[in-house]
C-alpha cells in the first residue's frame, strides 16, 4: 500500500476523532478520499502536525489523531520527547513512513537508510510505540483509539508513491472554523 | 518575583490560560509562578517552533495560549508563525525576554536584539514593549487585543526590567 491506499484503508476507523493531517500530498489525498469536518488540513508549517495534535489533545477531551510523515517527523524530531512527556491518553500519533519526501518528488529520507523512528520514539520516552505494516495499520489505529488509558505512536511502514491530486480548494479560515464548529466551539456558522 | 507575578496576573486577566516556555534566565521566576498555578496549563517544550504548533492546537481546543521564550526563539519560529498562526488567524501571545537590551552582560545576544523588532514589524505582529513596571498594566488589554484581531501579538520584556525582578 502507498499513502493513498493506506489513508483509504483507515477511513472506517475514523468516526469522530479529530484529525490533524500533514501538509501537502497527505492532506490533499485525504481530502480527495473523504473530506470531513473533523479533518484539519495543514496548508503550511511543515513538520508540525504532531505538535498541533498534541496541543489539541491537551486542551480538550475528544480523541485526536495526528497523521504525520517520516520526513516531517525528521524535521521536528524534538516533538517525540515533548509527546513522550506530555501527551494525554486521547492522543494518537500515526506516522506514515514511506521512506520518502512524497510531496517533493519522492526523494529518499533517512528512514530508508539507517534511521528507525520506532527506536527514536522509544528513546524519546514514548511507551506505546507500534511499528506495523500497512495492512495491519487500520486495526492498530482502532485499538489505539479504543484504549483510553494510554497514548500510542504508530509507525506504519508503507510504500512510496502518490496519486494525482489538486491543492485543497478550502481557505484556511473555513478549515479552522468548520473544525472548531465540529468540536462545538463555533456557533456562528 | 514581583514583576513576574504581575506579568502572569495580567496575562490571566487577559484570558490567557495555556502557557508554554523554552526557558530563559529572565523567565525563570515566571516559570516558577506557573509551575505552582493550578488554574492554568503550563509546560516546557523542547523548541519554540513546535511550541507554535502546540499553541495552534490549544487554540483549536478553545484555549488562549501564550509561549514564553527569548527573542532568539522568534528566529526559530518564523515559518510556523506565518504559515500556521497567521494563515489560520490564531491568537497567541508571544512573551519574549528581550535579550541583548541594555543591562545584558552577554555581548553575543546583541545581534538578535538588533533585528528582533524589525522581524516582528515585517511579520506585522503588534508589539508591546515593557521596560517599566507601569508598562505591565497594558498586558491584559493587549492580550485581549490578540483575540479581537485573531492574530499573534508580541510582548517584549527588556533585560533591565526582568533582571531587577
Amino acid at each position: 500500500m502507498n499513502r493513498f491506499q493506506l489513508l483509504k484503508s483507515i477511513q472506517k476507523k475514523i468516526i469522530n476523532q479529530l484529525v490533524i493531517c500533514n501538509i501537502g500530498l497527505p492532506s490533499q489525498e485525504l481530502y480527495k478520499i473523504n473530506d470531513k469536518e473533523n479533518y484539519f488540513y495543514m496548508l503550511g508549517s511543515m513538520g508540525l502536525a504532531s505538535s498541533i495534535g498534541l496541543g489539541l489533545a491537551i486542551s480538550q477531551d475528544n480523541p485526536v489523531i495526528s497523521i504525520d510523515g517520516d520526513g516531517s517527523i525528521l524535521m521536528n524530531m524534538n516533538t517525540l520527547a515533548t509527546i513522550a512527556n506530555r501527551a494525554p491518553n486521547n492522543y494518537t500519533l500515526l506516522i506514515l513512513d514511506n521512506g520518502s519526501y512524497g510531496s517533493t518528488g519522492d526523494q529518499k529520507t533517512f528512514t530508508s537508510e539507517l534511521t528507525s523512528l520506532k527506536d527514536v520514539a522509544i528513546g524519546a520516552g514514548c511507551k506505546n510505540v507500534i511499528e506495523c505494516n500497512a495492512e495491519d495499520t487500520a486495526k492498530k489505529l482502532e485499538q489505539a483509539c479504543a484504549d483510553k488509558n494510554k497514548f500510542y505512536v504508530i509507525i506504519s511502514k508503507i510504500k512510496p508513491g502518490n496519486v494525482d491530486v489538486e491543492p485543497i480548494p478550502l481557505n484556511p479560515i473555513s478549515i479552522r472554523d468548520r473544525f472548531r464548529k465540529f468540536i462545538g466551539l463555533v456557533s456562528y456558522l | 518575583m514581583k514583576i513576574s507575578k504581575k506579568i502572569i496576573d495580567n496575562l490571566k486577566k487577559g484570558g490567557v490560560d495555556f502557557y508554554l516556555s523554552v526557558p530563559c534566565k529572565l523567565l525563570a521566576n515566571m516559570i516558577e509562578v506557573l509551575e505552582n498555578d493550578d488554574d492554568v496549563y503550563y509546560s516546557t517544550v523542547a523548541r519554540e517552533e513546535e511550541g507554535m504548533g502546540i499553541c495552534a492546537g490549544a487554540y483549536l481546543g478553545n484555549k488562549f495560549p501564550c509561549i514564553m521564550m527569548q527573542n532568539s526563539g522568534i528566529g526559530n519560529s518564523i515559518n510556523a508563525i506565518v504559515s500556521l498562526l497567521q494563515l489560520y488567524q490564531m491568537p497567541v501571545v508571544l512573551l519574549i525576554s528581550y535579550r541583548g537590551t541594555p543591562g545584558e552582560p552577554v555581548g553575543a545576544q546583541s545581534e538578535m536584539a538588533k533585528i528582533t523588532e524589525e522581524i516582528l514589524q515585517s511579520l506585522r505582529i503588534p508589539m508591546l514593549n515593557c521596560s517599566s513596571e507601569k508598562d505591565l498594566e497594558k498586558i491584559s488589554t493587549f492580550s485581549k487585543h490578540a483575540k479581537v484581531i485573531e492574530s499573534p501579538v508580541a510582548i517584549l520584556c527588556n533585560f533591565e526590567l526582568m533582571s531587577n525582578d
